[in-house]
């Protein structure tokens, strides 16, 4: 029953201060502790027993110890200092860091946080990967019809300079523009040199990339993007942005940098790689010299060195590494027989696609 | 025990003090910083309650110290939920944003941001409201607790519809609208039976505000004069005097320091005021920091971050805290056997909307 260590510290009634939570006037009050309940005695015979598991240590200053209760919100008793012994005996230790890490201890939690904490990091990064594949064309295509629709009056319609722009498409990828999944490239009329790729199959390729180059380099250019499109690769950006980065857009709102935004989602280097490594392939299977391309990207480095603002946007969505006008140049064949991607009178309308742009009602 | 007087009264001395040190706090601030780290930040919530335990808990009001009762766990979930409410806005506006600017519809687009921005504004006034009153339904004293029954949705409509008055004038008003908000804001809550009152007024703050106003503007006048003398300078060929290129620098100095001068030159002196016009029952309060404290502690803060790599900041908090109340006085007597408990309705989704905007109590 009573062992003698437990009474002999209770035995001396310790005097505190007792706020019952419904008035802040504060009771004189009396307190014995026993084995697992405290009697509360005031001097006008007042007296209450209260049981340790109603009982909670509350965080005092350094001049006191205090208890609440847990069925009673504001009851508080302030004992002196030196009644700390007798209220980690009856209730143990307060909480500290939370409940979960007290139990397991500090270092502990340090660490399983840590492990855990790098494999949600690798796993946020990793996973779109992997799942891009298997994310069925149709979702993708409905994201990228609800984003995009028919880019309205940014759009340019010229009939034959739109039959040529899929012309160069079909010559990098032939069939690509047909059936439910066909690629959907339109020229839009945004002054930035700049093309992409966008959610549900659409290639996007602005005016100067077109006026400013020749088609061979284009051919490159789509080439790149037509790899993104194939690989699932936009699919995968739209992962790991939805993933991660989704709340901290949108909130600074002028035009320039929201038309950006349709261009914002970019791709990891390997994705970046794969698609250069596909475009000299395309290039190859196609009989298009790649120097153009390769001429076209040194020019980009050039500029970039140069701080042209023009290529700016092209180069922070496709950065130029080192080796990239390289490896178009490496991938250069002298025995073969390169053709032109376009005839004159193609690129003569394509050229101009911009140029004749009706304004719609 | 000679604290049972049935009035306690704030006699001499400050009637509020700050007992803490920052050897004391340097276990916390170190487990804290360390267990953010680990959990991706989801610790934070756990982080700021064992803060402002430590902090409430080292805060003598007249006759005993504060006591922070909030959970961390509350705040995680008061995240939660308004998470739940704000996520699938963001990702409406994710997607009609760009719907809109791709086809060509700009004015449309910019109708949404603008709609955008109103829901912005209301939300941020109702989150500050709702922080106050979290916090204040956590803090007790005496066993008392504070709180308010007014949930805070009319004050984020007053609040959007005095920075859209104070917008119209181009923000001359502004303190007009700062001390009207202040005002209700501190109407509805309580603390026990008893309201705070604010009867917090614009007059006194104006000269400070226009010079804060007029800073920029002085400024921009300034250096168009300074280029008009430098293209006189260039017409007639002589190089550009280095008197002029020191009245160019002088102008450069001017905006980086005068300005966040001013901004605390204008808030040490509305909180002040403030601090002034609010009272509680027959409490009073006063407020003593200048400009010249306020600019200690930020560059202070700031130093310290940087001098400790950053872990510094892990101090912020304590610093600021410790300021508040080391510059705060209160005065007047409250009667602690009239102080019964709050029958105020206590929120139970803590401060979710102030952390989703960032904004802070007070």
């Amino acid at each position: 029953m009573r062992t003698r260590s437990t009474w002999g510290r209770s035995d001396a009634l310790i005097h505190a201060r007792l706020y019952d939570g419904a008035t802040g006037h504060p009771h004189e009050v009396t307190v014995a502790f026993g084995p697992s309940s405290i009697r509360l005695t005031q001097a006008d015979g007042w007296s209450e027993e209260v049981d340790s598991t109603a009982l909670r240590p509350v965080d005092g200053g350094r001049s006191d110890v205090r208890l609440g209760r847990r069925d009673r919100p504001g009851w508080r008793l302030i004992l002196p200092p030196d009644a700390a012994p007798n209220v980690r005996e009856l209730l143990g230790r307060e909480e500290r860091y939370g409940r979960w890490i007290d139990r397991i201890g500090l270092v502990p939690a340090l660490v399983a946080g840590g492990v855990l904490t790098a494999s949600v990091v690798a796993i946020g990064y990793a996973a779109p990967h992997w799942i891009a594949p298997h994310v069925p064309m149709s979702w993708e295509r409905n994201v990228g019809s609800a984003i995009v629709g028919d880019f309205g009056d940014l759009r340019c319609r010229d009939a034959k300079g739109q039959q040529a722009l899929e012309a160069v498409v079909e010559r990098v990828s032939p069939g690509a523009t047909r059936g439910p999944d066909g690629i959907k490239v339109a020229a839009l009329d945004v002054p930035m040199f700049n093309a992409a790729a966008l959610p549900g199959g659409y290639i996007v390729v602005f005016k100067p990339a077109i006026v400013g180059t020749d088609p061979d380099a284009l051919a490159g250019i789509l080439a790149h993007e037509v790899a993104h499109v194939r690989r699932r690769h936009v699919a995968e950006a739209l992962l790991r942005e939805f993933g991660i980065g989704a709340l901290i857009r949108l909130m600074a709102g002028n035009i320039g940098a929201n038309a950006e935004q349709l261009l914002a989602l970019s791709y990891t280097r390997q994705n970046e790689a794969q698609a250069d490594a596909d475009a000299i392939r395309m290039l190859r299977q196609a009989h298009i010299s790649p120097r153009p391309t390769a001429a076209l990207f040194r020019r980009l480095a050039k500029e970039q060195e140069q701080h042209l603002s023009m290529s700016a946007e092209f180069l922070e969505s496709h950065p130029l590494s080192g080796g990239r006008a390289q490896r178009f140049a490496a991938s250069f064949d002298p025995t073969a027989h390169y053709q032109p991607t376009l005839t004159r009178d193609q690129w003569d309308a394509l050229f101009d696609i911009c140029s004749k742009r009706p304004r719609r009602p | 025990m000679d604290a049972l007087t049935s009035a306690a009264a704030a006699e001499e001395g400050r009637g509020i003090e700050f007992t803490g040190n920052w050897r004391e706090y340097l276990p916390i601030a170190i487990t804290n910083a360390l267990l953010i780290i680990c959990t991706l930040g989801v610790y934070r919530f756990w982080a700021a309650a064992r803060q402002r335990r430590y902090l409430w808990s080292r805060t003598h009001f007249i006759d005993d110290s504060l006591e922070w009762t909030g959970t961390g766990k509350e705040m995680f979930l008061g995240f939660l939920i308004v998470m739940c409410f704000l996520i699938p806005f963001f990702l409406f506006f994710q997607f009609l944003f760009p719907a809109l600017i791709a086809r060509g519809k700009g004015e449309a687009a910019f109708g949404v941001i603008f709609l955008f921005e109103i829901a912005f504004i209301y939300l941020g006034g109702f989150a500050r409201f709702r922080a106050l009153r979290y916090r204040l339904s956590r803090t007790y004293w005496h066993g008392i607790r504070g709180g308010s029954d007014d949930p805070g949705w009319n004050y984020g409509g007053e609040y959007l519809g005095r920075i859209a008055l104070s917008l119209m004038t181009m923000f001359i008003a502004w303190p007009w609208a700062a001390t009207r908000l202040w005002n209700a804001r501190w109407k509805a809550m309580s603390f026990g039976p008893l309201h705070f009152r604010a009867r917090l007024e614009s007059e006194g703050l104006w000269r400070r505000w226009l010079l804060l106003y007029l800073a920029p503007v002085g400024f921009v006048v300034a250096a168009m004069s300074a280029g008009i003398m430098a293209a006189g300078a260039a017409k007639t060929g002589s190089p550009p005097s280095a008197g002029l290129m020191a009245i160019i620098f002088a102008l450069a100095a001017v905006f980086y320091i005068a300005l966040p001068l001013l901004t605390l030159n204008w808030y040490a002196k509305y909180f002040r005021h403030a601090a002034d016009a609010t009272t509680l029952g027959d409490l009073e309060f006063s407020f003593d920091a200048t400009t010249l404290q306020w600019l200690g502690l930020f560059l202070g803060n700031l130093a310290l971050a940087v001098v400790t790599l950053g872990f510094g900041l892990t101090y912020w908090g304590y610093r600021n805290w410790s300021f508040m109340v080391r510059h705060l006085r209160v005065h007047g007597v409250i009667d602690v056997s009239q102080l019964t408990q709050s029958t105020t309705h206590a929120p139970r989704e803590a401060e979710g909307f102030a952390d989703a905007f960032d904004v802070g109590a007070i």
